[in-house]
């Protein structure tokens, strides 16, 4: 019944269709699905086929991305609020667009699939100061930090990664916080995350969860050891 | 031949003594000029004397129009552009706040009476008269599809288009349009004689196929009609979209496509063929890295493409200011070079 279910799901997904999602969700819910199996076996695994139909499928696009994220996000929270238990957190990151850039689509694609795949997320907005980055990263004792750049000046500048890295750096930082950039100029020169001094890079939101996944993993491994 | 003649060649391909060579500096302006990117965004006459300066000083064979893309949201009542002296200046205050806003949104009747116009007619008025019958003059236009996310950012947008009522989303594009209807006509009548068309919706990247055939090329159609093809360019913000040009070419009828660094464009120009003008872009986002004999490489492999059955025309991105002057003119010198005909 739950391959049905996740069948169904991701079909309304893929063909962005929110209503739909919502109705396969309630009907599963009455069918005896619990709240747990729907975020863990349904919305989880829709995610996660969505990011590998990015890679496979051609016809992928980012109003799928942005309706994957969104739908994601509404169901996981209306579902938190019949789980039995809280659910374990997978890590924290916290996620803004560069100093100087207003464009938050892309950040929203990837919160919205973070929280659904249960990481912490605390938006810290648009236009953000590198020092807040990084305050704020370790204010909220964040794995990893997410800086969203749509502009070639703002991905590569003096104030955006650049500068986190170096606050980082001079903090000793390092090994507990890595750092992730996502945009457009990222996907026209696939070096430049290294040039920015990032750890992790994605040409989408979708992907991008799954890149700050392994990043927290990393740093968990390394704080374990 | 003079540029404006080389271009009109490669439309019809008629012998020419080499391809068209498009150079997009638009924030490199204000450096030549010594100035902040806020003093010379200010002012028509700044940005016509940076153009100018600028298309003398590396020979390229366009000048701009446009200042930058979010001018057009001051015509619908922004006024807060977030300037910087790195790059491209943005818009920092959506006009669209709530989607109660849309219904509040006024077109201007004429846009030419508007004082958002003031600076950009004075600008074109220069151009016209310096260069206006040797050079092609370039006028950007922001398609009814994406202005709504100068309006109101691009996620509120995807917002309203995916999920939000229709008679919205269908009342904020019917401005939109109709906007942009008033702006070709009245870039057109200023001078301008390239108006490159821009939407990320024209890809099947961005909407997939079904909703770029049922949403984005109905309004395309509704965008254009009225004016006329003459002198537009398909241009979908440097996204790839070979898989659509087939149908763009036989509903629209454009004539010039602007291939993305990140297509074929080998299938591209095989698509278009002599059906239109096929423009091999350099990825100028890697130039900021790349040495002067790499920026070279890659537009000789570009030209080797593109030169065969003619047709074809060299072109930019957005050339960030990140971008060292010795790469600037090694691409054109390469391009003049390895653009050539025999």
């Amino acid at each position: 019944m739950l391959r049905s279910i996740i069948k169904a799901y991701n079909e309304a997904v893929y063909e962005t269709d929110k209503e739909a999602a919502f109705k396969i969700v309630e009907e599963a819910m009455k069918q005896g699905i619990t709240a747990e199996e729907v975020v863990f076996d349904v919305v989880i695994p829709a995610i996660e086929e969505m990011m590998s139909m990015i890679i496979h499928d051609p016809d992928a696009n980012l109003a799928q991305h942005f309706m994957t994220a969104q739908i994601a996000t509404e169901v996981t929270e209306k579902m938190l609020t019949r789980f039995k238990q809280s659910p374990k957190i997978v890590g924290t990151v916290v996620m803004g667009t560069a100093s100087g850039d207003l464009h938050s689509l892309g950040k929203r694609i990837v919160m919205g699939c973070l929280k659904a795949m249960m990481v912490s997320v605390v938006d810290l907005g648009v236009n953000v100061k590198p020092d807040t980055f990084v305050n704020e990263a370790v204010r909220f004792n964040a794995q990893v930090i997410g800086i969203s750049a749509m502009m070639v000046h703002t991905a590569t500048g003096e104030h955006g990664c650049r500068r986190v890295r170096e606050i980082l750096k001079e903090r000793g930082l390092e090994p507990r916080i890595k750092l992730v950039v996502g945009g457009a100029p990222y996907r026209f020169d696939e070096s430049m995350y290294r040039t920015v001094g990032a750890d992790g890079w994605a040409p989408d939101g979708v992907t991008a969860a799954k890149v700050i996944i392994d990043l927290i993993g990393e740093v968990r491994q390394h704080d374990a050891t | 031949m003079t540029p404006l003649e080389i271009l009109a060649a490669a439309v019809h391909g008629a012998p020419a003594p080499r391809i068209p060579i498009f150079c997009h500096l638009l924030d490199q302006g204000a450096r030549e000029l010594g100035l902040s990117q806020k003093q010379y965004f200010s002012s028509g006459e700044y940005v016509a004397e940076g153009q100018l300066k600028l298309r003398k000083r590396f020979g390229h064979d366009n000048v701009w129009s446009l200042f930058y893309v979010g001018k057009d949201a001051e015509f619908f009542g922004c006024k807060e552009i977030l300037y910087s002296d790195d790059g491209s200046p943005t818009v920092a205050d959506f006009i669209i706040k709530g989607w109660d806003d849309i219904e509040k949104l006024v077109v201007p009747d004429d846009i030419t009476a508007h004082p958002a116009w003031e600076e950009t007619g004075k600008c074109l008025s220069i151009l016209k008269q310096e260069v206006g019958d040797t050079h092609p003059i370039c006028a950007y236009l922001t398609a009814s599809t994406t202005l709504p996310s100068l309006l109101m950012g691009m996620d509120q947008w995807m917002e309203l288009l995916l999920m939000g009522p229709k008679d919205l989303r269908d009342e904020l594009l019917q401005k939109c349009s109709e906007f942009l209807q008033k702006k070709i006509a009245a870039v057109r009548a200023a001078g301008a004689n390239v108006l490159v068309y821009t939407t990320p919706f024209g890809t099947t990247r961005f909407v997939g196929k079904k909703r770029f055939e049922s949403f984005s090329m109905p309004w395309m159609k509704r965008d254009l009609e009225p004016g006329g093809v003459d002198g537009v360019v398909y241009y979908c913000g440097m996204e790839a979209f070979n898989d659509v040009i087939e149908p763009v070419m036989n509903e629209l009828k454009i004539g010039v496509y602007y291939i993305s660094p990140l297509a074929d464009l080998t299938e591209a120009k095989t698509i278009i063929g002599n059906k239109g003008v096929t423009c091999g872009v350099i990825d100028d986002i890697k130039m900021i890295t790349w040495t002067p004999e790499e920026t070279r490489a890659e537009v000789k492999r570009l030209c080797d493409i593109g030169k065969p059955g003619e047709h074809f025309l060299f072109g930019t991105g957005v050339m960030p200011l990140a971008i060292p002057e010795a790469n600037i003119k090694a691409m054109l010198a390469a391009a003049f070079e390895y653009g050539s005909y025999p």
